[in-house]
């Protein structure tokens, strides 16, 4: 079919689909996954002893069926759409929130409790909703993402953007164990610092691409590295600065680390140069220091970090049944649903659906299915820096590998927390956590992602010209004659025919 | 054992194996996406579209292939000829040198320009960067996919 089909609004242009094969093929074997799972959440909930409360909820089948549905629109959609777009991101994104659905349903629904109108959702039930939120989110941006000049001429006002959300969420923002994060306007509560992921990567990937050639020259030198000129080391100053704020106004460890790690990946790719890593992860320890120092916060993290057993039952108790949680799992885990969800009525971990997924997934899945979950996350930043690999530019380039680094990052820092490798920050795990803002944000990525990965969208702009010399020839060229332009068009010193031959 | 208990660890395996079945077949699709990659003949490493060029030779819009070492100048032994008396028999050399290319005046008499700006030593170059000898304007260009990905 690549007539236009009748009756469809003129905008909407002639439909021409393309077939997608290997993303549906992988798709089946999604929703073959993710019923094989619910059946087995059913199948356990039956083994339970009944007499003794496990707090299990059943995998509820309509739920399933319905994030199913979700999965083939999209699926469908960018059949519909023609583009010559990724192939593997849908599935893998797809089998991440298919893994969340199934824990979130599997958790006490009472987690979290939403009235809207007549109905009162439960953890299922709002996790769900984000899901198909995010999932069309991600389509949308897929299907009419067709430019990128609204990101790339415009990162200051961007990044202008992303600090008056940073600032409004310093001053208006609500407390919620100490840490200021979310942001209430109206009826609607989100954490901006999830948007500012994205905004900081657009940012990044437009004054890194068009400074990029300033960026390599090497003028200074501090011993054996060395450094480019002073002032364009002033971004990096400027990054840490930000990101110690956070941690100072916010206590947010894991955004601040996030945000610093991305800057450090995109320059490190924007100019190749192993002197700025270098410089930055001494920049990096100097603030860790110092903020050690002066943050309660991080003392406490950190002091946990060194020894949870110390105070088990205290502050390291979260990190410490854990521990416990990902013991229990073994090789192949206890299978889904027959995990300890709760001990006399209360959660063991109770941040469990934000902080801790992994834990819980270790726990029910054992090492064998916490690895597959991390090659998941592996495909996903794959995908990301081959997309990188063959974009048409620059900018479009560092935006898809920051994008992708964005998911990868995060699920390094609350994964490696979650396993005491690393001192634990509170973060999502892309895809999997509960939380509105995290999966439409990761619903955005996955969409420009999507957009970024088709070679038939626009080219990029031409390059500015740089300098006076070259906006004067840039006018002359345009505006010359054959003869006129010959006498005219020198930028140097007068040019005479070469006589060489 | 107990049937219904065996039943129940089938299905928890079956779901880890439907897990393992998903990677392997996309590391399957990426290996071959690799392979491909790797298989397409004379991979270049980059092109010069011509944006100006009055004396016709090359001629404007055309788009060249780049080796690791590209010569420019009027010389026939050069890899890309430019038919232009304003240009140097050996004008300049674009090399691509570990992962990013690079280009010098080789001493012509009229000068190398990148974006406008003379070349005065070895210039690092951007993708999307114009360079100008004589009259011809070059831009430098990614290097074409190797495949159009279905």
């Amino acid at each position: 079919m690549t007539a236009a089909a009748p009756g469809l609004p003129a905008i909407l242009g002639p439909i021409r689909p393309r077939p997608r094969w290997r993303e549906t093929r992988l798709l089946v074997i999604v929703a073959g996954a993710v019923v094989a799972g619910s059946v087995s959440l059913a199948l356990t909930s039956q083994v339970a002893d009944p007499g003794e409360s496990h707090g299990l909820s059943l995998a509820n089948p309509v739920h399933v069926a319905v994030y199913l549905g979700l999965l083939a629109i999209a699926h469908t959609v960018l059949i519909l759409s023609g583009r010559r777009m990724d192939e593997v991101l849908l599935p893998t994104a797809g089998m991440l929130g298919g893994i969340s659905l199934l824990l979130m349903e599997r958790l006490p629904q009472t987690q979290v409790v939403q009235s809207v109108g007549p109905w009162r959702l439960g953890l299922g039930d709002v996790q769900l909703a984000w899901l198909i939120l995010s999932f069309g989110l991600a389509t949308g941006l897929a299907v009419t993402v067709r430019s990128d000049s609204w990101l790339r001429l415009y990162k200051y006002t961007w990044a202008a953007a992303g600090v008056a959300l940073l600032l409004a969420t310093f001053i208006f923002g609500d407390d919620i164990n100490g840490q200021r994060l979310s942001l209430t306007i109206g009826p609607i509560s989100g954490q901006p610092a999830e948007l500012l992921k994205v905004i900081l990567v657009v940012f990044l990937a437009g004054y890194l691409s068009e400074n990029r050639s300033l960026l390599v020259e090497e003028s200074t030198r501090l011993g054996p590295i060395a450094l480019p000129p002073l002032p364009f080391l002033a971004p990096m100053a400027a990054m840490w600065a930000i990101a110690l704020g956070i941690v100072v106004m916010q206590r947010d460890l894991g955004a601040a680390l996030l945000f610093f790690t991305v800057f450090l990946f995109l320059l490190y790719i924007a100019t190749g140069r192993v002197g700025y890593v270098v410089v930055g992860v001494l920049l990096f320890l100097v603030g860790a220091y110092l903020m050690y120092r002066i943050v309660p916060t991080v003392q406490t993290r950190v002091d946990i970090w060194v020894d949870p057993f110390k105070d088990a039952s205290g502050s390291g108790y979260q990190i410490v049944q854990s521990l416990f949680a990902f013991g229990r799992g073994g090789l192949v885990g206890t299978g889904l649903g027959a995990g300890l969800p709760t001990v006399d009525g209360n959660l063991p971990i109770p941040a469990v659906h934000t902080d801790f997924p992994l834990a819980a997934l270790g726990e029910e899945l054992g090492l064998v299915g916490v690895t597959a979950i991390l090659g998941l996350f592996l495909v996903l930043i794959e995908r990301g820096l081959r997309i990188a690999a063959s974009a048409a530019d620059e900018f479009r380039s560092l935006l898809a590998a920051g994008l992708a680094l964005v998911i990868g990052t995060q699920a390094f820092i609350i994964a490696a927390g979650n396993l005491k490798l690393i001192p634990l920050t509170g973060i999502t795990l892309p895809f999997i956590s509960y939380g509105g803002s995290s999966l439409l944000v990761n619903g955005i990525i996955i969409g420009f992602l999507l957009a970024l990965s088709d070679r038939g969208v626009e080219p990029p702009p031409p390059p500015k010209p740089r300098g006076r010399i070259a906006r004067l020839t840039g006018r002359v060229s345009r505006l010359e004659t054959p003869a006129a332009g010959r006498a005219r068009i020198a930028p140097g010193p007068a040019r005479r025919p070469d006589a060489e031959r | 054992m107990d049937p219904f208990l065996l039943t129940v660890w089938v299905v928890r395996l079956l779901f880890l194996a439907l897990l393992y079945l998903f990677l392997f077949r996309i590391a399957r699709a990426l290996v071959g996406d690799l392979r491909a990659a790797a298989r397409e003949p004379g991979a270049e490493l980059g092109r010069l579209v011509v944006v100006a060029s009055p004396g016709g030779e090359p001629e404007e819009g055309t788009s060249l292939a780049l080796d690791a070492i590209a010569t420019i100048g009027r010389d026939v032994n050069n890899a890309i000829v430019v038919e232009d008396q304003f240009v140097s028999a050996e004008h300049a050399i674009l090399t691509f040198r570990g992962r990013a290319w690079y280009v010098e005046d080789l001493g012509s008499t009229n000068g190398t320009f990148v974006n406008g700006a003379p070349v005065t030593e070895v210039m690092p170059l951007g993708y999307g960067d114009v360079v100008q000898v004589g009259q011809v304007r070059l831009r430098l260009e990614r290097p074409r996919p190797a495949r159009s990905r279905r």
